[in-house]
């Protein structure tokens, strides 16, 4: 196992908090939060999970952040007591990659709970409040976190021909072996789905900042979301279109499939355009 | 990578029977027909973590309750002489998302049955297939046989509409037996166990139909049944066929009438002595067949 792991320090956690986000993310929430746990908290990287089995390698991929390589990254917020793990959504072996990512917990960073997050697509407008949506891997962790603001009552199988998300498999992999795991599921504006969802973030942050005691200060993520509803807010006086359509979605009325691509398209070239 | 054990039998040099999905899915349907009518006990089973994908999360309340991954069973009976071990698998591990076993994961889980059959003082393996055959569905399927020695194949031999493989007792028909089926056979003759794997026959046309293939399955269990010394009914199988051939009956009717035509001729031609499918058969299958149960048989499914 220990020639699937690359270590570049020893850090020094005690019963310490494993938080897991992936890139390609809804909205990049999952990644999103773990970049903003370790800029605020000083997170340094302490190892890496090779690719080789994971992911495929027959070459990379450049988009318009350049060439891209597969991201499997511990870092150790020490002050804290956090780890964090960000990373590409392995495309094999789930499993597998899931049992390094306990190990790595369990072995090197000595957790008493693990927390995954993930974007979930809605069909909402971003002026809708953010739910966390909790999923947990015992009823006793459920019962332990009652007193957050969460939403706790999800009955769910995995339809037919579907298979259950990398995260059920994390939080999976955490039961086998007896780590309390909570998966976070925040819906995010279908709109914001391939961008950016800086409310979100904050929702999933302020949480953290409760559950682990972090007392970070959130005043730049306020202005990002401020940022982003100022934009969309301008966006809907110029466009009557855009207005019409978020309008629709925020008294819960539902919006066709081209109106939904539209909305899609014109709130991408606006939100690109400078970016928050 | 672990076997889970739920009992500890003691068994008198059991037989193992193993089977997993494939082609018509004529082993598994045969051994699970076996082990049902035996009433053979589950005692263990292989950990599914390492070797698939889960196929279903439930989550009620939102704590996640459960979630499944294809089953590896570990079935045993007690029969005085000499008992039974069944193992049943739910799906083919394999690396890099291939149908039929093959890699790492294949071999580790062929060791890990052998090791569990061995633990009870095993010495003689059973695995079941198909073997894909340019034969009429109106045809009675064969068994094809492939054995780890002169005695079995003789042991074999003497069953009627049988086919056994290999030079030296066999009939001189060589070939390919992909997946655990083979492999299996392959890691048992290593370890020095007595290995035979049962393949009934299946018409090319058909081995990429999505559903069993019930008539081979009964070939197989008859010769299967017969070496171990069980008495099976046979009913639930026969009406199973009947269900089936009812089916391939209509998709027929709808062929080309070229291609039926084509399929007809093999009624009126001495069966071939077990040769594999030729080349320029495969590519006809790939060409006309595959192409047909694509296309939309899906909705008209046997239940």
């Amino acid at each position: 196992m220990t020639d699937r792991l690359r270590f570049h320090w020893q850090p020094p956690l005690k019963h310490s908090s494993l938080v897991v986000g992936w890139t390609d993310d809804a909205g990049k929430l999952g990644g999103g939060v773990v970049d903003y746990l370790n800029r605020k908290l000083g997170g340094r990287m302490f190892c890496e999970i090779e690719p080789v089995q994971f992911f495929p390698l027959g070459g990379v991929t450049v988009d318009d952040d350049g060439v891209q390589f597969p991201e499997t990254r511990f870092s150790a917020c020490s002050q804290a007591d956090l780890a964090t793990f960000k990373s590409n959504p392995p495309a094999a072996e789930w499993t597998k990659f899931a049992s390094l990512v306990v190990s790595v917990a369990e072995r090197h960073c000595d957790v008493r709970e693990l927390h995954t997050i993930s974007g979930m697509v809605a069909l909402s407008a971003h002026t809708a409040p953010r739910q966390l949506v909790a999923t947990y891997n015992t009823a006793e962790f459920k019962a332990e976190l009652q007193a957050y603001d969460l939403v706790g009552n999800v009955d769910y199988e995995t339809p037919p021909g579907q298979r259950p998300t990398l995260n059920t498999v994390l939080l999976w992999a955490a039961k086998r072996r007896n780590i309390p795991g909570l998966g976070l599921w925040v819906p995010v504006p279908f709109y914001l789905a391939g961008l950016d969802d800086p409310l979100g973030r904050k929702r999933v942050v302020e949480f953290y900042n409760q559950r682990f005691g972090l007392e970070m200060d959130l005043s730049d993520l306020d202005e990002q979301v401020k940022s982003q509803f100022v934009r969309l807010a301008e966006a809907r006086r110029n466009s009557p279109q855009i207005e019409e359509s978020i309008s629709k979605l925020e008294s819960n009325q539902s919006l066709g499939e081209d109106e939904s691509l539209r909305l899609i398209n014109d709130i991408e070239s606006v939100l690109k355009s400078q970016p928050v | 990578m672990a076997v889970i054990f739920h009992k500890e039998p003691q068994l008198n040099k059991p037989d193992l029977i193993a089977a997993w999905p494939g082609i018509g899915n004529i082993g598994v349907v045969a051994v699970d027909t076996i082990r049902g009518q035996v009433g053979a006990e589950e005692f263990g089973e292989i950990d599914s973590w390492d070797f698939f994908y889960p196929k279903k999360v439930t989550i009620k309340g939102s704590v996640l309750e459960s979630l499944d991954f294809p089953g590896n069973k570990f079935y045993f009976k007690r029969q005085g002489q000499r008992d039974l071990i069944f193992f049943i698998g739910e799906e083919q591990p394999s690396d890099g998302g291939r149908l039929y076993a093959e890699g790492r994961k294949a071999y580790d889980m062929a060791n890990m049955v052998l090791d569990v059959a061995e633990k009870y003082g095993c010495q003689r393996v059973f695995t079941s297939g198909a073997a894909v055959a340019p034969i009429h569905h109106a045809d009675s399927p064969r068994v094809w046989a492939a054995v780890s020695g002169r005695k079995l194949g003789e042991q074999i031999g003497k069953y009627p509409d049988t086919v056994i493989m290999g030079g030296t007792a066999g009939s001189g028909v060589t070939g390919m037996i992909t997946g655990l089926n083979g492999l299996l056979l392959g890691v048992a003759k290593k370890r020095g166990l007595e290995s035979i794997c049962l393949m009934g026959e299946i018409p090319d046309y058909l081995s990429g139909a999505p559903f069993p293939y019930p008539r081979s399955s009964r070939s197989v269990l008859e010769v299967l049944a017969d070496m171990l010394g069980i008495e099976v009914d046979y009913s639930l199988l026969d009406n199973m066929a009947v269900q089936i051939n009812s089916f391939i009956g209509k998709i027929y009717d709808e062929l080309p009438d070229e291609l039926r035509e084509r399929i007809e001729q093999r009624k009126l031609t001495a069966r071939p002595r077990g040769e594999a499918i030729t080349e320029e058969d495969a590519r006809w299958i790939r060409e006309h067949i595959d192409e047909f149960f694509r296309k939309g048989r899906a909705d008209d499914r046997p239940s």
